[in-house]
């Protein structure tokens, strides 16, 4: 379909072979978002793999060589942070999947009070960075001066001295990312539990089978590839975190594989080879799980799991129902209220410890973030990189999904691969590839703010694309074949039927881009340079620098543009928005 | 209006699937042709090539005698002043059903006000004259495909296209529409290919039926050709039901089986008897009689005795099936229920050579 036509002699009207000549035009985007794609992904993955096997000689040629490998993975020193990771992915995975499917199954399947409550909070807790929420637990469970902890010493009377918790410790990071991923594994096993419809459940339990021996035998096998693709998803997420442990773990002594990676990284000594051949664990990790979950999901037995909802009876829980909505309350106090209840607080505060006393508020914490020229220079920054990120996935994702969803090119399939790959490769190592790819010639964008516009781009774009190829399933393709055949060229087609029936998926899409890259930190980390910082690494920054209340005030203006994002979806695009959203 | 022609028409998916094979089909001015098959047997393909939307990669078609399609030539649909009735209904959701009417309408040389007058009058003929400002997300099914046919019929196209139109409507509104689409074609007698499977359908609303199957055309008739004079095994089977009997010519109007069962046979095949290699016989056209009745006349007739394998009294008719010593498949019978023989009661069964049609093998 891309090829032109020529013009046909003794045909109708002499007029269509101008008209057949405009078909070039969008000939050329078809094929121009592909290779764009191409460029986004396969550069970066391309110079990281590489650096990995190259070292340099002084008159810059290459030479193929396994050194950075040897390097890398000979020296024991850096076989704890792999250990450590390991620990953190299975720990965290493990209870996020524990905590997010039973909530999930609370809220799915039984008469629980207050449902909405729990899954708008679940969702909010989804937008809250998680560096944020460890700075807050700081705050909250801080060896010495943590308000859990004096509150402990204060009911029990003990000394200073006693510290029931450190977050600063292996347990404390788990705790802390569990915090985090689990809502990824609620939103999944929710929308697992949700596709299997009572009608499933009462065949079960017509044939004779009691309550439990139907979830164990019917309900439990139906979302188990959902509890699984929760497990690999909620897994992955903590592994390629950056934020929680370069903020909790490096202070009790411990690296992770990103924070091994940043110190690579930071060396004075070159050592992006290094870095490249470390990463390639995360990455191969990253791309089996991608892969896994691929395969589980995609397994056609399940096909009921994506059929329609039917009807749900709610369990009864009977006296039980306000205690499960309680425990079902506590990660969401832990996830959203106390961590928000402290940035808040320290951001209005003088001093930790002071209390909520006149003398101990203070407005000097934002009169500081207005005043300091990095963080302006920097919010400056993260909006307009948010604000073009996100048009750029959603416009690219968008012709991306036409392309593939209307076969218009050669090998549409590959464009949706293409453009959903970048699940698979972790933000701290995209940046390293895109690192390697742009401080050589002929591509310089290190040190300008483009090459972190790359980084967001590609790793937001999955989800862009996810977004709008859902919504462009609900597209027939007969409303634009309808509107050809009375008489509408392709371009007015697009104008009058595409556009207005596609604008809710692009906003929906354009917003989920916009808020994750607000507060995007474990690729800026490595690819920001003094006039491209962006606001998480000004607090990463400042947290070096202890300035906990700059850092809360902070928090407390990137939760608040975070919300109006949130609205302005909510009021363009109406309530499903978020649900698009993995 | 408009005549189309399809001359050797052929359109090849992927290396080697003949979805529409070389077919020929000319349809005149105001004509309404159902192209009817199972699917996967092309009647949608064809129709998207005569639309615009596929390329043929052979053959050509032609409108009013100019060729809008051949192999890599091709004026786009939008150029073809046609309309198009989809299965889907593909009524626009964000347009109200007076949006939806008036659309095509700004691609024709059609002032305001005329163009306001049509949509309404339009309106009116579908029976959605007040309905206008809603959306089409507050109209049920059949209203929503009365907007299709109103927004199709209102640019007063010169050939319209309907992909199974009906189909995604329940039975008793598919009923009613098809008399719907009849009575409109009867009021506009607008060139039109009809593409269904559903044979009830293709019989009430076309003037002509096109049988398909595997790409290509198997016959081109009215209703009742179609169904009484099938040219081919598979015409008579997709058509009605039907008892097809494997055999060969043996002399002037006679078509003998393996078992040398011998069949007289009418004037009403077409081509006569030699090189068939079927016959079909409908089972209301047999007649079937007790034991050992005397059948006046029946010289000049097929007079079997048999055995009644399966007997079912339906209400309106009585449904057997009855082994003939010779014949390797029980024969299908469909008669009055007056008088109803049970499984195992022995029967004589009389046939007029009338109603033996010799047909062709598909393959032939």
């Amino acid at each position: 379909m891309t090829q032109a036509a020529p013009p046909i002699e003794n045909v109708a009207a002499a007029s269509s072979a101008s008209l057949t000549r405009r078909l070039d035009y969008t000939a050329l985007v078809w094929i121009s978002v592909p290779v764009l794609l191409v460029f986004l992904v396969v550069l970066p993955v391309y110079f990281l793999l590489q650096e990995s096997f190259v070292k340099w000689n002084d008159d810059n040629t290459m030479l193929l060589s396994m050194g950075n490998y040897l390097e890398a993975f000979t020296d024991p020193i850096y076989y704890s942070p792999i250990v450590i990771t390991f620990v953190i992915a299975v720990a965290a995975g493990v209870f996020s999947l524990i905590i997010g499917a039973g909530m999930a199954w609370c809220v799915s399947r039984t008469d629980m009070p207050y449902k909405g409550i729990i899954r708008n909070s679940v969702l909010a807790a989804f937008v809250t960075p998680p560096f944020l929420g460890a700075i807050a637990w700081i705050f909250l469970a801080g060896p010495r001066a943590g308000w859990l902890n004096v509150l402990i010493r204060w009911i029990f009377g003990a000394s200073d001295n006693f510290t029931l918790f450190n977050i600063f410790s292996l347990p404390g990071v788990i705790f802390a990312i569990t915090l985090y991923t689990f809502p990824l594994a609620f939103i999944v096993v929710l929308a697992g539990l949700n596709n299997i419809s009572s009608d499933i459940e009462d065949a079960a339990n017509i044939a004779g089978g009691g309550t439990f021996s139907t979830m164990l035998n019917i309900t439990l096998p139906l979302v188990l590839p959902a509890l699984f693709a929760g497990l690999i998803l909620v897994a992955l997420e903590a592994m390629i975190l950056f934020g929680i442990p370069a903020i909790l773990a490096i202070p009790a002594g411990y690296h992770t594989m990103t924070t091994q990676l940043r110190q690579f990284m930071v060396s004075e000594d070159d050592m992006l080879g290094v870095a490249a051949a470390y990463a390639m664990p995360m990455l191969v990790a990253a791309v089996a799980l991608v892969w896994t979950r691929g395969k589980v999901l995609g397994r056609r037995g399940y096909a009921t799991l994506g059929g329609k909802g039917g009807q749900r009876r709610p369990q009864k829980l009977g006296s039980l129902r306000y205690p499960v909505f309680f425990l079902c309350f506590i990660p969401v106090i832990c996830t959203l209220f106390l961590p928000y209840v402290a940035l808040v607080f320290t951001s209005f505060t003088k001093t930790l410890g002071g209390g909520l006393t006149w003398e101990n508020l203070t407005l000097e914490h934002y009169v500081f973030m207005i005043q300091n020229d990095g963080v302006r220079v920097s919010v400056v920054n993260t909006i307009s990189l948010a604000f073009m990120a996100a048009t750029g996935a959603a416009l690219v994702a968008s012709i991306a999904a036409y392309i593939s969803q209307r076969r218009l090119v050669w090998g549409h399939t590959f464009v949706g691969f293409m453009a959903t790959a970048p699940i698979g490769i972790p933000g701290i190592v995209l940046a390293i590839g895109l690192f390697a790819a742009y401080t050589k010639q002929p591509f310089v964008l290190y040190g300008t703010i483009w090459i972190l516009f790359l980084a967001y781009l590609t790793k937001y774009l999955p989800l862009a694309f996810q977004t709008s190829n859902a919504a462009l399933t609900s597209i027939h393709p007969e409303l634009e074949e309808c509107s050809r055949i009375l008489g509408a060229n392709r371009l007015q087609v697009f104008k009058d039927v595409t556009i207005p029936l596609f604008k809710a998926g692009l906003i929906a899409s354009w917003i989920l881009v916009f808020m994750p890259s607000l507060r995007e930190l474990s690729a800026s980390i490595l690819l920001w340079t003094t006039d491209t910082k962006v606001i998480s690494v000004v607090i990463i920054d400042l947290y070096e620098e202890n300035l906990f209340g700059p850092i809360s005030a902070i928090a407390v203006t990137l939760l608040l543009i975070t919300l109006a994002a949130i609205a302005a979806g909510f009021s363009l695009v109406g309530r499903d928005f978020m649900k698009a959203k993995r | 209006m408009a005549t189309l022609e399809l001359k050797q028409l052929l359109k090849i998916f992927g290396t080697d699937v003949r979805a529409v094979d070389e077919i020929d089909l000319s349809i005149p001015h105001g004509e309404l042709i159902s192209l009817l098959g199972p699917s996967g047997c092309g009647k949608t393909t064809t129709l998207r090539l005569v639309a615009g939307f596929i390329d043929p990669d052979g053959g050509e078609i032609q409108m009013d005698g100019e060729v809008v399609s051949r192999g890599g030539e091709i004026v786009p649909p939008e150029r073809r002043n046609m309309s198009m009735i989809f299965q889907s209904y593909a009524v626009w959701p964000h347009k109200t059903v007076y949006q939806n009417v008036a659309y095509g309408l700004k691609f024709r040389d059609v002032t305001a006000q005329e163009g306001d007058q049509r949509v309404k009058k339009m309106l009116d003929i579908v029976r959605l004259g007040d309905l206008g400002e809603r959306y089409p997300g507050e109209l049920s099914g059949g209203q929503q495909q009365r907007v299709a046919l109103a927004r199709a019929l209102v640019v007063e196209p010169g050939v319209l296209l309907l992909d199974e139109p009906l189909s995604n409507l329940d039975a008793n509104l598919r009923e009613e529409m098809r008399f719907e689409i009849r009575r409109l074609h009867d009021e506009f007698h607008i060139t039109s290919i009809y593409v269904t499977h559903d044979q009830a359908e293709a019989m009430v609303t076309s003037d002509r039926i096109c049988l398909m199957n595997r790409g290509k055309i198997e016959q081109v008739g009215t209703a009742m050709e179609i169904y009484d004079r099938p040219e081919t095994r598979f015409v008579a089977e997709f058509v009605g039901v039907t008892n097809s009997i494997e055999g060969a010519a043996a002399g002037a109007g006679v078509f003998a089986t393996g078992e040398d069962v011998k069949f007289k046979i009418g004037e009403n095949g077409a081509g006569g008897v030699s090189g068939k290699h079927f016959v079909s016989i409908r089972p209301h056209r047999i007649g079937i009689h007790k034991e050992g009745t005397t059948i006046d006349g029946a010289e000049g007739l097929n007079v079997f005795d048999g055995e009644v394998l399966r007997g079912h009294f339906l209400g309106s008719s009585a449904d057997y099936l009855v082994k003939v010593s010779g014949l390797t498949e029980p024969l299908r019978v469909e008669a009055d229920p007056e008088m109803f023989y049970p499984t195992g009661t022995k029967v004589r069964l009389v046939i007029e050579p009338k109603s033996v049609i010799p047909v062709r093998s598909s393959d032939d």
